[in-house]
């Protein structure tokens, strides 16, 4: 079952007259990780607002080809600060925004809100006045706040920028009970060393359009590994200058090594 | 009349904060804001008018600090959504509330980067005029950047316009309340009312 | 409204009131607080500077109870600032602070009655401190309380227009084309 189906896919900001997205054509299905990599400007976030359906219809501009969303969407944005709801005065209070937006009768909003704040770790933060929370704890609950809407389709821009490898970790494993829980993810991230654990498929994107679509083995091949898109093990490998192919993550290098 | 208004402002409120302490720190404060005017006005005028509106002015600064006291920003914020305001409305007191600290840590963080860097408000009005820009400039830009990813994550978090929001426990309104609050009203307009005819 | 111009408002209620408190640190006798109203007019029409405007007063009356009936004063300084913007006076410094020093004029017609009538012209201590010195040079009331507001509102205005109009001209083109009259604000379009 697909969660989002993007055909030719081209999108002009405002007043800018090259495309941010050029002929991209993507589908995710229920159940799905699928991981946007490329250099800064590549148009990964851009893909995500498309996805979002917030692209052009909140941001301008214009959008030739078709973008099919088949699922409620929810997308966490990369500064946690400027998400943050400004009427929520508990961690509890900014979780359960959205939901109150939905207009969910307040026993659903409690449960949803409960269960976001639980698998974020948020219990011992959720009377905090948010404005008093560091850059990660913020992220966690906005995070939290997204999940709480119940979105069939979840994207994330940079979801592990503000966290510690901590924070990272238990994300990471999030997102993969979300997607075992039939949610579709798309994410966009440089954290690349997460993706050989995380990513069901990796989506590399250079100046708007697809350059390659694959499994994470992706991120060792020599092309990406020459536009700095391989993880640390591909990247140290080829630097040493070693044979390839290149391996991706610590495991296989030992599998190599032997 | 003024001075029973007065009176009536600074008597603490029988159900919601029990006791004359709350009253006793409302009056300070406001006292404490009101001074200034009081020494001014007699800098400016006779002692008839220094009377007549530092009575005013200090009824009106008791009246807020107490409000400011007694206010819950939460409490306010579902209380509007409660009472059937608009959800947007609500929004735009919550949301400046909370940006004012952010903008003036950032300021402060500009300015301590431009001292470090030499740039000093010191000397001529040109100098500090050039270091008012110096300030000024990425505060504004950083924060209008901001605004787009604001306006995303509002839409992407339901807060669009003529939605019917689920008020979060809002505070109960009684209808002792609700007839209290006409019956202010009703007075105002009626002094107001005596005082212009 | 969209929801854009919706997140627009806090955020240039919020730059007025930083600024007005950043201004200390480089010690002139300013207040700015009208700065974000100027800005949310040029960028995006009146009805969102006159929003910003009320939202400031109204966020700083919490602060100092008595700043509530200038109000009034923030709205004039949006419609005349949606006069200017109309005009094309924050194209340049060279119409902008002219155009600034006579929204000065305009303020401080503005704020006197408010301050002679309600406060007996003790707003703030600046204002005070020059109606004293109208007094001690001769003024009558009315007139040493116009002429304290206008000391201050003076110059005040003309930095805030020639402030606005280099946020516009610094503005990146397409941040300025998410507002609806960012472009003809800065002669773009």
């Amino acid at each position: 079952m697909r969660s989002l189906t993007l055909e030719g896919v081209s999108f002009w900001y405002p007043a800018t007259d090259s495309p941010a997205l050029r002929n991209v054509s993507l589908h995710v299905a229920r159940g799905e990780i699928v991981a946007l990599v490329g250099a800064l400007g590549a148009g990964a976030s851009t893909l995500l607002l498309v996805a979002a359906d917030l692209a052009p219809r909140v941001t301008g501009g214009r959008l030739t080809g078709s973008a099919a969303r088949h699922d409620r969407s929810g997308i966490v944005l990369p500064t946690p600060w400027t998400q943050a709801s400004g009427m929520a005065f508990s961690v509890w209070d900014e979780v359960a925004f959205g939901p109150a937006n939905l207009g969910w009768p307040t026993h659903e909003i409690a449960r949803q809100v409960d269960r976001a704040i639980e698998q974020l770790e948020l219990a011992p933060l959720a009377s905090r006045d948010p404005v008093t929370l560091s850059g990660g704890e913020l992220q966690r609950v906005i995070i939290a706040a997204i999940l709480a809407m119940d979105p069939g389709l979840v994207l994330l821009d940079e979801p592990a920028a503000e966290l510690d490898s901590d924070g990272a970790r238990t994300l990471w494993r999030l997102i993969r009970r979300l997607a075992k829980d039939g949610k579709a993810v798309l994410l966009a991230t440089s954290t690349l060393d997460a993706l050989p654990e995380v990513a069901d498929r990796v989506v590399w994107l250079e100046d708007g359009a697809i350059r390659a679509v694959g499994p994470p083995d992706l991120l060792a091949d020599v092309a990406a590994c020459d536009a700095g898109l391989g993880t640390s093990v591909a990247t140290v490998w080829r630097t040493s200058g070693l044979p390839g192919p290149y391996p991706l993550t610590v495991a296989h290098a030992l599998r190599r090594w032997r | 009349m003024l001075a029973l208004a007065l009176v009536l402002t600074l008597t603490p409120g029988a159900g919601s904060s029990p006791g004359w302490r709350p009253g006793l720190v409302v009056l300070r404060t406001a006292l404490l804001t009101a001074a200034p005017f009081w020494v001014f006005l007699l800098v400016l005028h006779d002692v008839t008018t220094t009377v007549a509106i530092g009575l005013r002015i200090t009824t009106m600064v008791a009246s807020f600090v107490w409000l400011v006291a007694a206010l819950e920003p939460a409490r306010l914020v579902e209380a509007m959504v409660a009472a059937g305001w608009s959800a947007s409305l609500a929004y735009l007191f919550g949301a400046t509330l909370s940006a004012v600290p952010v903008l003036k840590a950032r300021a402060q963080r500009i300015v301590e980067a431009q001292r470090a860097r030499g740039l000093s408000a010191r000397g001529g009005i040109a100098a500090r005029l050039r270091a008012l820009r110096a300030l000024a400039l990425p505060l504004v830009l950083s924060a209008l950047h901001e605004v787009d990813e604001r306006a995303l994550a509002l839409e992407t978090r339901g807060l669009v316009p003529g939605i019917r929001r689920t008020p979060l426990a809002p505070p109960p309104d009684t209808p002792v309340e609700r007839a209290a609050r006409w019956a202010l009203l009703l007075a105002c307009l009626f002094a107001l009312f005596r005082r212009v005819m | 409204m969209s929801i854009r111009l919706l997140a627009l408002i806090p955020v240039a209620a919020a730059i007025s009131l930083a600024l007005s408190a950043a201004v200390d640190a480089v010690a002139l006798p300013l207040f700015l607080d009208t700065t974000g109203t100027i800005l949310a007019t040029a960028l995006a029409g009146p009805g969102v500077g006159i929003a910003t405007g009320v939202v400031t007063s109204a966020v700083n009356t919490l602060r100092n109870p008595t700043f509530w009936p200038f109000v009034v004063v923030q709205i004039i300084v949006a419609l005349y600032a949606w006069v200017a913007a109309r005009a094309g006076l924050f194209r340049s410094f060279r119409t902008a602070v002219p155009a600034g020093l006579g929204l000065g004029v305009i303020a401080s017609l503005t704020s006197t009655p408010i301050s002679y009538f309600v406060f007996g012209c003790t707003t703030t201590g600046g204002i005070a401190l020059t109606t004293a010195l109208g007094r001690a040079l001769g003024l009558p009331p009315v007139g040493a309380c116009f002429f304290g507001s206008f000391v201050s509102d003076f110059g005040d205005k003309a930095v805030t227009f020639a402030l606005v109009t280099s946020v516009l001209r610094a503005l990146p083109r397409r941040t300025a084309a998410r507002f609806p009259w960012a472009l003809r604000a800065i002669g773009a379009a």
